[in-house]
């Protein structure tokens, strides 16, 4: 156990620091973007949706990002410690932190007068950030690449605004906005199965 | 040398995975929004609706904006909506009286207590009306102070909009947009015939595809950029290649104008499809279309937009050498594309990076707001080049040493050798 919490100290002092910060100074600036105050659940749903939501997709592609480096994966690939152990307990930590920052954001809307079921937008919200989240780090595992880990849930996002349910169906990510949490039970199944195949697609490249 | 590098980094962006995704996802674009685009036939007489059009009757936009504005200013609190999301915005004390300032001098009403009177005897009138249909927030009309002119009511609703912070129902496209009102058959027609004599047919539809295309062309060429920043460095090529004899401008220009062509190209394809379209129906209707209106826009509209955006991926890459770029232009996308919500049929395209026009028709308001645009798209080339030049900057000093980060933001915070 000793060792899990010596990897996610690690991660929290080296890796994620910068991530982390970005993810707050999102949230923090929304008032001077949106509405946070007196929402009704529609527009409640909306930013937690369609702007809380993509803080997913800045915490947990870079789960991989340490080891993008092939001599240093080669390196941590020769430990005692199983390779797909670190990137768990690193998602798992990463993970907590977006459970967090979302928990405090969902707090504070409330806090200012927003009316909306608090539960089910907390978790329909993080189903749909690990999803976006998840979306980037399997194809992070896929291709090798960040960037194309960033790209695939923008896409995906950019793809649900235009295109919208009519393409999606049961992975539409905006559906709280109509007031349908069915999909979100979907979004979380998939955020699952994009997890699990992304890391072990990382870790089948040891190779 | 220039044409020789540009010629190899062509080369090396059609064997790069990350290109090939981005045409896919154009194409993927295209077809889910255009893709069963069939070309408007002209206005038939008796149809039910013929649409909606803006009314440009100064009179009724003063009335029905300043019937917003009392009853705002009654509840006080402000619906606005800066990027597209709602806001609502409560102004402190000192605001609140210089919107009672506006109020005054735009309809003669000085304090709370009048205005809210107004408000319930207007609605007090409806009911007594038997209009039911009369509820909703927006219905309200004041009548404007005797003697003040359209040019003072749109300094004034401007001053008005600057106070809520942008995006209220007193900016100059909600307040036009506020004032809708249905299409006769004839209004049709003429809007039509602009199609057909103005544009020429392909003008309108390249708009239109131009609108659809500049969305994901926003922020698409990030990724690219992105990828070819970082391959240098991941190839551990980086330092070889500062040693070459080449220019620091010869390597980055050509990069910067592969991928831009590059990324061109495939929007060039895609407009062929159309453009098809619309030969087919033109030929059928016999009306001359102009063939290389698509080209034009692709040009006019699409381009700097990608230009931009890869001077920003490359920029940014070349100075962190971090994939930072993917989340900055992100952002930048963000807020542009959900700010342009509100003007979706053109007109009024601003400094939006993504100008938005989702309509074939309105010639008019392309027309009126061709200088504005004109100068928007000169802006974004502009930008992408500056951007090159700056990023031709960054390099020549990491050919002589300097900002060597290599991806860590801080650098030199600590754990300096002694030695």
């Amino acid at each position: 156990m000793e060792k899990y919490l010596h990897i996610e100290k690690i991660n929290l002092k080296y890796n994620i620091p910068l991530h982390i910060l970005i993810s707050i100074l999102m949230l923090m600036v929304s008032p001077l973007l949106i509405g946070v105050a007196n929402l009704g659940a529609q527009d409640t749903a909306k930013v937690l949706e369609m702007y809380v939501a993509l803080t997913g997709i800045v915490l947990l592609p870079p789960v991989f990002l340490p080891e993008q480096d092939h001599d240093i994966r080669d390196l941590v690939y020769t430990k005692y410690v199983n390779g797909a152990a670190v990137y768990l307990v690193r998602l798992s930590g990463n993970i907590l932190i977006l459970t967090a920052l979302l928990g405090i954001y969902t707090v504070v809307l409330a806090h200012n007068g927003c009316e909306f079921p608090a539960g089910r937008y907390f978790l329909g919200t993080l189903a749909e950030m690990l999803f976006l989240g998840g979306l980037g780090l399997f194809f992070y595992g896929l291709c090798d690449n960040l960037v194309i880990g960033y790209m695939a849930p923008i896409v995906y996002y950019v793809a649900a605004m235009g295109a919208g349910q009519k393409l999606l169906k049961m992975f539409y990510p905006f559906s709280m906005i109509k007031g349908s949490y069915d999909e979100k039970l979907w979004l979380a199944f998939g955020a699952a199965a994009l997890i699990g195949a992304g890391v072990w697609l990382r870790c089948r490249r040891k190779g | 040398m220039l044409a020789q590098l540009f010629l190899k980094e062509c080369k090396q962006t059609a064997k790069s995975l990350i290109y090939w995704l981005i045409v896919l996802v154009m194409i993927f674009n295209f077809t889910s929004q255009l893709g069963d685009l069939e070309i408007d036939r002209a206005p038939k007489p008796g149809e039910e609706e013929y649409g909606f059009q803006q009314s440009r009757d100064p009179e009724m936009i003063m009335r029905s904006t300043l019937g917003q504005l009392v009853q705002e200013y009654v509840r006080k609190t402000y619906t606005t909506y800066p990027i597209g999301f709602y806001k609502n915005v409560t102004l402190n004390e000192e605001d609140d009286q210089r919107i009672g300032r506006i109020l005054k001098e735009t309809t003669g009403i000085g304090s709370h207590d009048e205005a809210e009177q107004l408000m319930k005897d207007w609605y007090t009138a409806r009911e007594a009306d038997g209009g039911k249909e009369v509820v909703y927030a927006g219905a309200m009309q004041t009548e404007p102070a005797d003697g003040l002119s359209y040019e003072r009511f749109g300094e004034l609703m401007d001053e008005a909009d600057r106070i809520l912070g942008g995006g209220s129902n007193y900016s100059k496209e909600y307040r036009e947009k506020n004032t809708e009102i249905p299409k006769t058959y004839e209004d049709a027609c003429k809007e039509y015939e602009m199609l057909i004599e103005k544009d020429r047919l392909t003008g309108g539809y390249a708009r239109l595809f131009s609108d659809y295309m500049v969305i994901f062309l926003g922020i698409l060429p990030v990724f690219l950029s992105v990828t070819r920043g970082l391959r240098d460095r991941r190839a551990m090529m980086q330092e070889l290649i500062y040693t070459r004899k080449c220019s620091s401008f010869a390597i980055v220009a050509g990069r910067y104008l592969a991928m831009v062509v590059m990324l061109t190209i495939p929007v060039l394809l895609l407009s062929l499809v159309p453009l098809y379209k619309c030969i087919s129906y033109a030929g059928t209707a016999g009306i001359s279309i102009d063939m290389l209106a698509f080209v034009k826009y692709v040009f006019g509209w699409q381009l700097p937009t990608i230009m931009t955006v890869t001077g920003v991926g490359m920029f940014l890459t070349e100075l962190t050498d971090t994939a930072a770029a993917v989340l900055v232009q992100g952002a930048w996308w963000f807020v542009t594309v959900f700010s342009g919500i509100s003007n979706l049929k053109g007109g009024n395209y601003g400094f939006n990076l993504v100008p938005r026009h989702n309509t074939p028709m309105n010639w008019q308001g392309f027309h009126d707001g061709f200088a504005q645009l004109a100068a928007n798209r000169l802006l974004y080339a502009a930008a992408g080049i500056v951007l090159m030049i700056l990023t031709v900057l960054v390099y020549t000093q990491k050919r002589k040493g300097r900002f060597q980060n290599r991806g860590k933001i801080f650098a030199h915070r600590k754990n300096k050798s002694e030695v």
